[in-house]
């Protein structure tokens, strides 16, 4: 605005303000009988609405569907058009942008008119972002969820959906082209979204994919199967299946002699599309573990382009023709080939010749051919692959195209299966199956940390997994397994290993180990939350493993049942040993601790007590307060405890009788000395000192 | 008598011009719509009022918050109306300040002479939403919880600093009774200082600056 301008307008303001009215008492009572109203009318909300109290806050209930104050509702609502990474957009971007957009207005309006009908560009905007969070307000209340249970009768997949997500997702959930749902939903994202797998079971989390990728479909469900199925029953059922069922219509054998229509001509073939997207949802991800690894196992391969892929889905196995190698091969290496096929461990020189003649359409995966004659026949006369369905007629197209993205994806990801079998083969004795950790066989008393946790894993880069698996750690005892330090991995294998390491971080297996399927029952018995539970590590007769053995008679009498309690309950911090305190009721663990005691007798035969397992820590608990600082003996070692003392050794290995350990303990000693010189330890743990002597004192 | 009281405290104070200032200063003609902004007002002071008396009664840790909103809610004599008209309120207050807003866009209020009073309006916007996300969280139930959990976690995704940020505003990674204080400092001592601080410029500018009148077609 220009200086002439400016004047000119405080100078017709002047003249404005001379044609109007005083503020008192003409404007305030104006004021006066707004502000009387809209007092009226808050007495009135008080009084007849009021304001609600729910229940006390309960951080515990997941359930409970949260839905922030009216007024934020067009900002929560406007997320729901930002998935997955997109979401900054909403969140940030847009709100910082029209928060700017407010604070520079006079500077972005510069110009001197102030009749709306001039400003076109201002008011357009105005009211578009009125219009704009109005409409997502409504929205946001009309999709707001009918409270949990209260849906229709029977459409439990509706029912999932509303308990579980619509929550935070409203009635419907955008997800971008290509996500893998059923992982999402499973293993939760890192945005906020919790992983359901410890609360949904796999086919519930299927039925709430197909919700979301395929609304409609649900509804064809209801008005055409629900009358005779259920949805978990026909989403665990095959895809191949399904489509027959519904071409197929009243030929299809099981409904035959029902009174079935042709659903070919009852359902559009968009209807039918929607529906079998239901019940099996385009999930690339989900189709593969489904339809296609049960052949294919579970690395994904493939080297061409996506519409080479395309179509070898589509066409499946009328497409795939095999080139007869009993023109180009000579009989022996078909028979090599054959012998590979049919037991390839047994030929390791199948290998090259695989790779050579087969792996450009097989990739890695050997075919599996039970008969030699007939792996001889397939190779040398080639053909179609009969077995490999014609998806192109099954699938949908939804599910053909997430099908083609997912596997050209995974293709081009490290190949997690290799890495896997590397873990196994190098890894797992020390570190655990799963990453868990355990006893540190190269160092006595030192427990391996879990590797396979959330924080592990987020806390090191792929940097230096690399370095310290190529370089190992010699301080505690593990060997470099890099080529380049004397190992044997190359570089290539050790990026498949941290490749599979990686993939523990979306899901790990430590937090409760992946074999704890099914919380135990409240009602499951100590030994039946042993068998489940405690045995894969403690085994099944408590002979031990990775975890402490229960038979071990001295293990038994240094533990008092409270000790095992506390164990039990609180675990072992960095160890697989969680605290199942989390996980039990304190009566199970009370019959748990009652069930590893009837070890103690079977275990009878589980050897003399060791200095590892019963003697240090009766040393610990009553002579180290003194001996480790006094000097003189000390038994914070094994082999202090063998060879210090005053004037000779204290321990004669194999006679109890003349060693002053055992004198002192027992009241014999000549000079009357008696260790603790508090009072003597009680008999039966005495016993296992003199047990211990006269088996030569072993270690372990 | 009171000629002359007024005079001692006029000598004193000048309570005279500053009546005439405020008081008798003459208007442009203008409509209901200018009405909005003393209405803002007006339920400013009703949440101020209700607000300080339900200080009265309210304790900021979790069990006792929830059990003193609901004393005052159910048993105190015409508790039901304070907490009433302080939730109430706040809907009012919201919804007021945006039709205010509105109101200053569509006449280009925000034009000279009055950017700074605009731009002291923006900032009462946003204090008016910061209001309303403190003190859902106050009656510490289920409702106000699990909100609470999604605004911060909505929050959480800003780049660099949405851990830290959402960290400080709760007092830990989860929502404790340390981020219940946390919000009650913020609802009853932080955010009223800058409110009163804000309004107090913002009436001051309409005095001084005057109300737009309401602009003719072609101005």
């Amino acid at each position: 605005m220009k200086k002439e301008e400016r004047e000119a307008y405080l100078e017709n303001y002047e003249e404005e303000k001379k044609k109007g009215v005083p503020f008192w008492p003409d404007i305030i009572f104006k004021d006066s009988i707004v502000a009387f109203i809209i007092f009226i009318a808050l007495v009135a909300l008080a009084y007849f609405v009021g304001a609600s109290l729910e229940e006390i806050a309960d951080p515990s209930d997941a359930t409970y569907t949260p839905r922030p104050e009216w007024y934020f509702l067009f900002l929560f609502q406007l997320l729901k058009f930002f998935p997955g990474d997109l979401e900054v957009i909403g969140v940030i971007v847009l709100p910082v942008i029209a928060i700017v957009f407010l604070i520079l207005l006079p500077w972005i309006d510069r110009s001197s008119r102030r009749h709306p009908a001039g400003r076109p560009v201002v008011i357009g905007v105005t009211v578009f972002g009125m219009v704009a969070a109005v409409f997502l307000t409504v929205q946001a209340v009309e999709e707001a969820p009918p409270p949990g249970g209260t849906t229709a009768e029977g459409d439990r997949t509706a029912a999932l959906y509303v308990d579980n997500c619509a929550g935070c997702h409203g009635s419907t959930v955008a997800v971008a082209p290509g996500t893998d749902l059923f992982a999402v939903i499973s293993a939760g994202t890192h945005e906020g979204m919790p992983s359901w797998n410890a609360d949904l079971a796999a086919d519930e989390i299927d039925a709430l994919v197909g919700f979301i990728l395929a609304p409609r479909g649900n509804e064809v469900f209801a008005s055409s199967c629900a009358g005779c199925h259920t949805a978990d029953e026909l989403i665990e059922a095959d895809a191949i299946e399904l489509r027959n069922a519904l071409e197929a219509g009243s030929g299809y054998p099981p409904h035959e002699t029902l009174d079935v229509p042709e659903w070919s001509e009852v359902l559009s073939s968009a209807e039918q599309g929607q529906l079998l997207n239901f019940l099996t949802a385009p999930d690339g991800q989900r189709l593969w573990t489904q339809q296609c690894s049960s052949c294919h196992g579970r690395s994904v391969a493939f080297a061409g382009t996506t519409e080479e892929l395309r179509e070898v889905v589509v066409q499946g196995g009328g497409h795939l023709d095999m080139p007869a190698f009993g023109a180009t091969l000579g009989d022996a290496d078909i028979e090599i080939l054959a012998n590979y096929v049919t037991d390839p461990a047994s030929t390791p020189e199948g290998e090259q010749l695989f790779a050579q003649s087969c792996a450009s359409c097989h990739a890695q995966r050997i075919p599996r051919v039970e008969s030699f004659d007939e792996a001889v026949q397939a190779i040398a006369l080639g053909g179609a692959h009969e077995d490999m369905p014609v998806w192109g007629e099954i699938l949908t197209d939804e599910q053909t195209d997430a099908l083609v993205a997912y596997v050209a994806e995974a293709a081009e990801r490290p190949d997690l299966a290799s890495g896997q079998e590397l873990y196994a083969q190098n890894c797992a004795n020390c570190h655990g199956e799963f990453g868990e950790g355990g006893l540190n066989p190269a160092r006595s008393d030192d427990i391996i940390a879990p590797i396979s946790t959330a924080e592990y894993l987020r806390t090191r880069d792929d940097q230096t997994l690399r370095a310290i698996i190529s370089q190992g750690q010699p301080n505690f005892g593990m060997s470099p397994f890099g080529s380049a330090f004397g190992g044997p991995l190359s570089d290539d294998q050790v990026d498949e290993l941290v490749a599979f390491m990686r993939a523990w971080e979306a899901n790990p297996p430590v937090e409760l180990p992946p074999e704890v399927e099914d919380v135990p029952q409240p009602t499951a018995s100590g030994q039946e939350v042993y068998g489940q539970l405690c045995a894969q590590c403690h085994g099944q007769l408590g002979q031990g493993g990775i975890g402490t053995a229960f038979a071990d008679p001295s293990w038994q009498s240094a533990n008092s049942d409270r000790d095992i309690f506390d164990a039990v309950n609180l675990g072992h911090e960095a160890t697989a040993m969680i605290a199942w305190g989390e996980v039990l009721t304190s009566q199970q663990i009370e019959q748990l601790v009652v069930h590893i005691r009837t070890f103690e007798s079977s275990g009878s035969t589980a050897g003399p007590p060791t200095y590892d397992g019963a003697v240090s820590s009766i040393f610990e608990e009553s002579c180290t307060a003194c001996h480790g600082s006094l000097g003189g003996w000390t038994g914070t070692s094994y082999e202090e405890a063998l060879n210090t003392g005053q004037g000779g050794p204290t321990i004669i290995p194999g006679d109890p009788d003349n060693s002053r350990l055992v004198q002192t303990m027992i009241d014999t000693h000549p000079d009357g000395v008696i260790m603790p010189p508090a009072g003597l330890l009680p008999d039966d743990t005495v016993q296992i000192i003199i047990d211990w002597v006269a088996a030569g004192a072993p270690e372990r | 008598m009171a000629t002359k009281l007024g005079d001692w405290m006029d000598d004193r104070t000048g309570w005279r011009t500053h009546h005439a200032t405020i008081f008798l200063r003459k208007i442009p003609k203008i409509n209901w719509s200018y009405t909005l902004g003393s209405a803002t007002l007006f339920t400013m002071f009703i949440q101020i009022v209700t607000g300080i008396l339900l200080t009265l009664y309210y304790v900021p840790e979790p069990q006792q918050a929830y059990a003193s909103v609901s004393y005052i809610t159910n048993e105190l004599p015409f508790g039901w109306l304070i907490r009433g008209l302080h939730h109430w309120g706040a809907s009012a207050m919201v919804l007021l300040v945006v039709l205010h807003m509105v109101r200053v866009i569509i006449y280009g209020a925000y034009k000279y002479p009055r950017e700074f009073t605009w731009i002291t309006g923006v900032a009462l916007l946003l204090l008016t939403f910061a209001f309303g996300f403190t003190g859902y969280l106050l009656p510490w139930d289920q409702r106000a919880y699990w909100a609470t959990v999604v605004g911060t976690q909505i929050g959480e995704v800003t780049p660099v600093v949405g851990d830290t940020l959402r960290a400080v505003m709760l007092g830990g990674e989860e929502i404790s009774g340390l981020t219940l204080t946390r919000f009650y400092g913020a609802h009853v001592w932080v955010l009223p200082s800058l409110l009163l601080l804000l309004v107090g410029i913002h009436i001051f500018l309409v005095i001084r600056n005057g109300i737009t009148s309401v602009p003719k077609r072609g101005e």
